[in-house]
């Protein structure tokens, strides 16, 4: 993955994107115990150019597939492991974005997305891995309660929460 | 609950809260080695033969 991160970087020095934070299973073992994942879902953000409003991550694959790294289905193989790129398609993934944390991995710089923000986006998408997801994140104590409280407000997604608390975290009669 | 499985659920969850504490580097590292494991058991030729396609 070192080698993965090296080539992002270096995409992004390139001028490729402008931020980037990983997501998915990969930004989720940064706060918890690691899961397997075959997959680095990595969300990006471009340089805007004039009269192009179009999100695409065209850029990325064109440069990509210059150096010879090979797609397959919605993902591009880089030093091994299959990377989707995922531009954000709401608020809620554009502050996921322009929050995230920086940190090393093995030296190399690298930026991953706040353990309220994952918990954010795992509530939207809504799928049972994401549940699951969420309730280790929980167990784990890693959640900053305030801040989670204001995101969920801000992309209001409170009467989720709260459907979610009702399922999985009240006690059976 | 028995004691018995009380005991087993209070083991998992300590083990996990130590595999959160580690680094990222480390937690990483053992991600690709959970990931090599999926890969082989994904191209085992006894899971192809069984496979709904094979």
């Amino acid at each position: 993955m070192k080698a993965t991160l090296k080539v992002i970087n270096q995409m992004q020095a390139d001028g490729v994107l402008a931020d980037y934070a990983i997501g998915g299973a990969v930004g989720a073992t940064f706060y918890l115990e690691p899961v397997a994942t075959l997959d680095i879902d990595i969300f990006v953000s471009f340089h805007k150019k004039p009269g192009s409003p179009l999100l695409t991550v065209s850029p990325i694959y064109d440069y990509l597939t210059a150096r010879g790294y090979k797609t397959r289905k919605e993902y591009i193989i880089i030093e091994g492991w299959p990377v989707q790129f995922l531009p954000p398609s709401d608020a809620l993934g554009e502050e996921a974005l322009t929050q995230a944390v920086e940190t090393k991995l093995d030296g190399i710089r690298t930026w991953v997305m706040t353990a309220e923000h994952l918990v954010a986006i795992a509530l939207k998408t809504g799928r049972a891995k994401d549940f699951s997801r969420i309730l280790q994140f929980i167990e784990t104590g890693v959640l900053n309660t305030n801040k989670l409280d204001q995101i969920l407000k801000r992309h209001s997604l409170l009467a989720k929460w709260e459907d979610f608390g009702h399922k999985f975290l009240e006690d059976s009669p | 609950m028995s004691n018995r499985l009380q005991k087993i659920l209070e083991s998992k969850r300590a083990m996990r809260k130590q595999l959160a504490a580690l680094t990222f580097s480390q937690k990483v590292a053992l991600l690709e080695k959970l990931r090599d494991r999926s890969l082989l058991i994904a191209s085992s030729p006894l899971r192809r033969r069984h496979s709904p396609a094979g």
